[in-house]
């Protein structure tokens, strides 16, 4: 226990250093607070009733922000770790944050956890639900391949309580059987469609829904202002869910939230109900003011989030005036050959405007070209490429950036220069 | 005019954004009047050789790779058979690997290859990635690699470049990839047509020549984007 106190106190002391220091990072403090007392996370864990954790290749940051908006609004008090900060050491840092005397006083936890970072925090979180969003290929150099990181996840699965799957995408659907109990989430036939999982990607027919009938069903998703209006049918209720989240995809971290917070005794409607309060996480379809126009971000990780972002580009009007931004730091995946795995030819024809930023902006534009799109310059610096980018959209307008992790640190930062970086990649 | 691409294996073997080379060779005839015909052939599809002008393939995951080798191993009379036609052959990592005498992985196993070029790879722990820029024939070649395969030439097996920067075949000889008549085999991801345009020309033409006679040429193309990305790329650590 006395290590445990001098673990805490050290990590606090080293994260308010690092602010000081004008640091921010949010890892600090876990980092710190962890080298002392290894068992740190475990120990504080142990004094939580009940823990959730959000794992998978897209949609975990939302997904977490969803569920911890309903159990709120059915009363919960909850504890979760800052966007995108979802090692072990993130997590240790917000323990840290809100320990009193060696105990974490809280009904519930709701971590977003790296899908590599599982395996080893299933087994000290020993989760009550696990939800995995989605499995997809993702930066390739830091991940590896697509099958190690689901064997990372079946591991953490085998530590849960109950699973809510991604009945839809067949890597997620075959995890089932692994937790105690599995509980799916899914999409109609018309939603599946809009929702291509990684084989259908890389060059395979879609064909029946890879796991079984859902408990927690997408009926349709329309868009609707900034979002959109989604019909779920919920252990058969139907209920109707205002997302201010735009795109077919964040209807199915919707549905995943819905699930998780349904098996945590969350009725149904409470559930529905507060998600239409959820803002989006910081650029993952958040929209800001600038210079007097309305500036869209969507933040790009991997092809699979990519072609979300291209399909609701597609079905947009014509005319939208759109950045894209790709970095290559390790934050981003060095390689940026994934470029060619997304499905940027649906971008030809779409009447859209394009002009590409980031430390690969000329291979964004090369790929562009090469889709039928072509971009109408492109400018790696971040500063003068927003700059020239907004200055070519009218006065009340509004402009959608489409960068990757760093590329969207960066913007951000010219955007809301006030605000304090919160969200650091650890 | 046209000339038919094959895509062998794009849905096992193509993690990696190799699908790129297809994209661009296909582009780089079409915005020359020339029709491009992709045919994807998936594992265990009957595929007749001499109806391709370019056979491309791509890397792909361990798993991938193994059903792909059985694949091959069928197919090796024909795919060698055409490989001694002209038939020009672009392989990327996992399939570059395939068209070498086999695989040794680091536990001793061998998984046999077709035998087209030369050279044989062995597993290794850790794995080269990152950016990568060879001096060959056609000018400086750009790209990424990512594998953990140590890949040795034969005495005779002339490589597809030099090594600047990068690993390429394994850290020890600075050579990159494989050339034997009009197949190619390299590690470069990218992927490696788009953004080496000239390169990509040079496989058009010699597929171009074998189908429509020495007579036939490719007009140029403005590549201002496509040089400026390679030299930006170039740059990247």
């Amino acid at each position: 226990m006395l290590r445990l106190q001098i673990a805490i106190a050290a990590g606090r002391l080293a994260g308010r250093a690092s602010q000081l220091l004008g640091r921010g990072g949010s890892a600090v403090p876990g980092l710190v607070a962890e080298r002392i007392d290894p068992r740190l996370i475990d120990r504080l864990v142990a004094s939580i009733p009940r823990v959730v954790v959000v794992t998978g290749t897209n949609g975990k940051t939302t997904t977490t922000k969803l569920l911890v908006g309903m159990l709120e609004s059915a009363g919960r008090r909850v504890v979760t770790n800052p966007t995108g900060s979802n090692l072990a050491r993130g997590v240790a840092t917000r323990l840290i944050e809100v320990a009193r005397r060696g105990r974490v006083d809280t009904d519930i936890a709701v971590f977003e956890v790296d899908e590599a970072a599982v395996r080893a925090l299933g087994p000290r979180l020993r989760p009550a639900v696990t939800v995995v969003t989605n499995l997809a290929r993702d930066q390739l150099d830091r991940y590896g391949e697509l099958d190690t990181t689901a064997a990372h996840v079946r591991s953490a699965l085998e530590h849960a309580a109950i699973a809510v799957l991604n009945a839809d995408d067949p890597m997620v659907a075959g995890l089932a059987g692994t937790a105690g109990a599995d509980r799916f989430f899914g999409g109609s036939d018309p939603v599946r469609a809009q929702m291509p999982d990684d084989r259908t990607l890389y060059g395979d027919a879609g064909g029946p829904r890879p796991g079984p009938e859902p408990s927690v069903l997408v009926r349709a998703a329309e868009p609707a202002g900034e979002g959109q209006r989604a019909a779920l049918t919920v252990d058969g209720e139907d209920l109707e869910v205002r997302l201010l989240l735009p795109g077919v995809y964040n209807a199915y971290n919707a549905a995943a939230a819905v699930a998780a917070a349904t098996a945590l005794g969350v009725e149904a409607a409470v559930a529905a109900g507060a998600a239409a309060g959820v803002v989006p996480a910081w650029g993952r379809g958040q929209t800001v003011e600038y210079r007097g126009r309305r500036v869209r971000l969507l933040l790009v990780k991997n092809p699979a989030g990519f072609n979300q972002a291209i399909r609701l580009l597609a079905g947009e009007e014509p005319g939208a005036q759109v950045m894209i931004s790709i970095n290559d730091h390790t934050a981003d995946g060095r390689d940026v050959s994934w470029l060619w795995d997304a499905r940027v030819e649906d971008l030809a024809g779409t009447g859209h405007r394009f002009v590409t930023s980031g430390t690969r902006a000329l291979d964004m534009a090369v790929r562009l070209k090469y889709a039928g799109a072509a971009a109408e310059w492109a400018e790696p610096d971040p500063r003068t490429a927003l700059d020239r980018f907004v200055d070519g959209v009218a006065a009340g307008g509004t402009a959608t950036l489409v960068p990757t992790y760093t590329a969207m640190l960066d913007l951000l930062h010219l955007l809301q220069p006030d605000t304090h970086r919160r969200e650091a990649w650890t | 005019m046209r000339l038919v691409i094959a895509h062998l294996y794009p849905a096992e073997m193509n993690i990696y954004g190799d699908t790129g080379n297809v994209i661009a060779l296909s582009r780089r005839l079409e915005w020359r009047g020339i029709d491009a015909v992709v045919e994807r052939i998936a594992v265990g599809d009957p595929y007749d050789f001499t109806a391709a002008d370019v056979v491309v393939a791509g890397g792909g995951e361990d798993r991938a790779q193994l059903a792909v080798a059985a694949d091959l191993q069928r197919r090796a009379g024909d795919i060698r058979e055409a490989v001694a036609a002209g038939t020009v052959f672009l392989t990327i990592c996992g399939t570059y690997q395939l068209f070498g005498h086999r695989f040794v992985t680091h536990d001793g196993d061998e998984m046999p290859g077709i035998g087209v070029f030369d050279l044989e790879t062995h597993g290794g722990d850790e794995r080269m990635i990152g950016n990568i820029v060879l001096d060959t024939e056609w000018g400086p070649l750009v790209g990424f690699e990512n594998h953990s395969g140590r890949t040795f030439l034969g005495e005779g097996q002339q490589p597809l470049g030099m090594v600047r920067k990068g690993y390429g075949n394994n850290e020890r000889d600075f050579d990159e990839g494989a050339v034997a008549a009009n197949a190619f085999g390299s590690y470069l991801h990218g992927a490696l047509l788009p953004k080496n345009p000239a390169f990509a020309d040079e496989l058009l033409r010699r597929a171009l020549v074998q189908r429509h006679g020495d007579d036939a040429v490719l007009g140029p193309l403005d590549d201002g984007v496509e040089r400026a990305a390679a030299d930006a790329a170039a740059t990247r650590p």
